[in-house]
């Protein structure tokens, strides 16, 4: 009956009502769309970065020369990708990337990129990671060519056919030089791409004079991606015991690792065993911003609904105060009438807010099957050059419960003003 | 048998800003069970205070007011709430009846929150009570469908459901015309009598108070006489 109540009231002033919860339903819808957005970039860094920079786990590592003088190269990593192979068997599929960081060189002009050693044959899940417009990825089969970006190429006014030089100091200290044909140039993906090359790892490891043997990060790929933990720690266990030396746990890419490893005094080799989250520690940042920043818009324009929302419940509770009157004279006790005022707040919540959920999976679907394009200068921070939404009912069941829950928060003053009221004032009151 | 409502010595003043308004200037009162009173007396004279007070949506400034036995100054606003779902029913002179229920809601309302029913047996008090106030064919409409003679009715209907002990009535002809207004007293003397309920009613209408069993008359805050109708004598049966 309380509830009828509230919802006969709340009909009876249908426009009122219905503009409210037409407010409510937008700030979830919203909220829903933002928090989609931020979940869908999430997914496509991990798509994306799971194949272009990271596996699960990896393992990497630096070889020194001098002390001060590194290079991020695995020697002989036959026997790490055995240990691997047998101790892991959570392994879905292990590959195998040459790690550089490199200076490119165009005639007009020149920028340092990571590069990666691929043996593209090998490794199927790149081509749908990597779109490639302009160019073939096939044909990073041969030696002496690479894969840029989109904007690397704007940057350095390249096309298609034309040849960039490769400089990269070896580890022996010798800066060397390999001149490669741009072969593909791949669709940008933010941050992701900006800092990567491609090339095959021969071509790689003949920048950087290595032998056969030698290469720069085993990434492994787990069939449960839960597993990494688990399988990071038992790595660095079995390989230390196998006879390597092991680095500690380091929550960063390997290419920020340069400097505190050429601080190190040791020499030779060491393994360093990282994840999936330390290897795009650095695009984090982007992806807390635009989750801060949805919570943040949302969060103003609640406050704003919550606003409102008291503003209509003093009207409703000025026009009603006779009934409220009445009814506590009646003998309906002070908490019954917060219940039902407070109810009638709830109620609109629950109605806008699964109004708005609606709305908003409505807007995701339609979002991205419009395949909206992405402006370049988001697209850095997107990762992705047409929007993406996907809601995820954790936030569908937040959105709903965490704004009808403010909703009713803000309706609980102006009810317990009104359950408050001595029945006789209220009875008398006119208007 | 005891008193239903006894009142000793009750001072009421109101108080706006530094002006305090005298309305009842200590007043005295017994009503037994069973009686059918008016409470008579020209305008500001006090009969609104006095139904408030006993009605215990109101406090007194000074006395005592006892209803049902019990001392209203010593309840909680719990408490007295409880005791007007109880043992008080209310008709207002505007009705005052639910405007997003219908006819039947309206009257199922005090039993629902006395919650000692089950829906059987609300469903088969509510349609009794409506039809013996004349009101049930029209049991599914809002009030805002009915005449003011019709909502008074469904009014008493309410005010009934729950057999209250006591049902007070201020000025409950004073917004219907006199044939309507004499079928709503009609409807009130006829549930006083077959019922057993005390009925406390304020009018101006001398028409009115011919039905009363006694008419208590207020001048100025104060009781000026408590005596028998004059009129008809048919009236007083
Ligand atoms: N809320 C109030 N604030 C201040 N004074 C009040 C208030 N209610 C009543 N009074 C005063 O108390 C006195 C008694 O008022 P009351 O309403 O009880 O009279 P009444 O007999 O019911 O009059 P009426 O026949 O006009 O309804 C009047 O002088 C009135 O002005
Ligand atoms: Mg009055």
């Amino acid at each position: 009956m309380l509830l009828l109540i509230a919802a006969r009231s709340l009909w009876q002033h249908k426009l009122r009502s219905s503009l409210l919860g037409a407010a409510i339903a937008s700030v979830t819808a919203l909220l829903l769309v933002l928090t989609g957005i931020s979940v869908a970039m999430r997914e496509t860094i991990l798509r994306a970065a799971t194949t272009l920079m990271t596996g699960h786990v990896n393992v990497g590592g630096f070889f020194k020369v001098t002390a001060g003088q590194s290079a991020p190269v695995v020697t002989s990593y036959g026997k790490v990708m055995e240990l691997a192979k047998r101790e892991v068997p959570e392994l879905d599929y292990a590959v195998v990337r040459g790690r550089g960081w490199a200076k490119l060189i165009s005639d007009t002009g020149s920028m340092m990129v990571g590069v990666g050693g691929v043996d593209i044959d090998e490794e199927p899940g790149f081509r749908e990671a990597v779109m490639v417009p302009e160019g073939r990825l096939d044909e990073l089969r041969r030696p002496g060519t690479i894969l840029i970006f989109r904007e690397q190429a704007k940057k350095l006014g390249v096309k298609v056919g034309d040849t960039l030089t490769v400089s990269a100091p070896t580890f022996r200290g010798v800066n060397n030089t390999v001149d490669v044909t741009v072969v593909a140039i791949a669709a940008d993906l933010g941050l992701l791409s900006s800092f990567n090359t491609f090339m095959p790892s021969d071509t790689l490891r003949a920048l950087y004079q290595l032998k056969e043997d030698s290469t720069g990060v085993i990434q492994l790929y787990l069939r449960d991606r839960e597993a990494v933990p688990k399988v990071e720690s038992r790595l660095r266990e079995v390989l230390a015991r196998g006879g390597f030396q092991v680095m500690g746990a380091d929550p960063r890419p390997f290419w920020e690792k340069f400097e505190s490893v050429n601080r190190e005094a040791w020499t030779g080799q060491r393994l360093d065993v990282t994840n999936w989250e330390d290897e795009t520690a650095f695009v984090k940042f982007s992806v807390t911003l635009v989750t801060a920043l949805s919570v943040a818009v949302t969060v103003v324009l609640l406050i704003i609904i919550c606003v409102g929302i008291m503003n209509v419940m003093w009207i409703s509770i000025r026009e009603r105060t006779r009934e409220i009157g009445t009814l506590r004279a009646i003998g309906m006790q002070r908490r019954t009438v917060l219940a039902m005022f407070v109810g009638e707040g709830a109620l609109l919540g629950l109605a806008g807010t699964g109004f708005g959920a609606a709305l908003g999976l409505l807007a995701a679907a339609a979002i991205d099957a419009a395949r909206i394009p992405v402006p370049l200068g988001v697209q850095f921070f997107l990762m992705t050059d047409h929007l993406t939404v996907s809601p995820t009912p954790f936030w569908v069941a937040f959105a709903v419960c965490f704004i009808t829950g403010a909703i009713t928060l803000v309706s609980l003053f102006p009810s317990f003003l009104a359950a408050r009221m001595k029945p006789i004032t209220a009875i008398h009151h006119v208007g | 048998m005891p008193p239903i409502v006894s009142i000793v010595d009750v001072v009421k003043e109101y108080r706006l800003g530094k002006v305090v308004v005298p309305a009842l200037q200590g007043v005295s009162l017994e009503v037994h069970p069973g009686e059918f009173i008016s409470v008579a007396g020209p305008s500001g004279s006090g009969k609104t205070t006095l139904l408030n007070l006993i009605g215990c949506v109101d406090t007194a400034t000074r006395g005592q007011v006892s209803v049902g036995g019990n001392d209203t100054g010593k309840l909680s606003e719990r408490q007295l709430t409880s005791l007007r779902l109880d043992t008080i029913g209310f008709i207002f002179q505007s009705f005052n009846l639910v405007s997003v229920l219908t006819v039947y809601q309206n009257v199922e309302l005090p039993l629902l929150l006395a919650r000692r029913l089950d829906s059987a047996e609300r469903r088969g008090r509510v349609n009794g009570l409506l039809e013996q106030v004349g009101i049930a064919s029209h049991e599914r409409h809002r009030p805002s469908e009915l005449s003011g003679g019709q909502r008074q009715r469904v009014a008493v209907a309410r005010a009934l459901v729950t057999e209250p002990k006591l049902v007070l009535a201020d000025e409950p002809t004073a917004n219907l015309d006199s044939a309507t207004g004499q079928n709503i007293i009609d409807l009130m003397k006829e549930m006083n009598r077959r019922k057993g309920t005390t009925f406390i009613f304020s009018t101006h209408d001398p028409k009115v108070m011919e039905h009363a069993n006694a008419v208590i008359r207020l001048s100025d805050g104060r009781i000026a006489g408590r005596d028998l109708p004059r009129g008809p004598a048919e009236a007083r049966a």
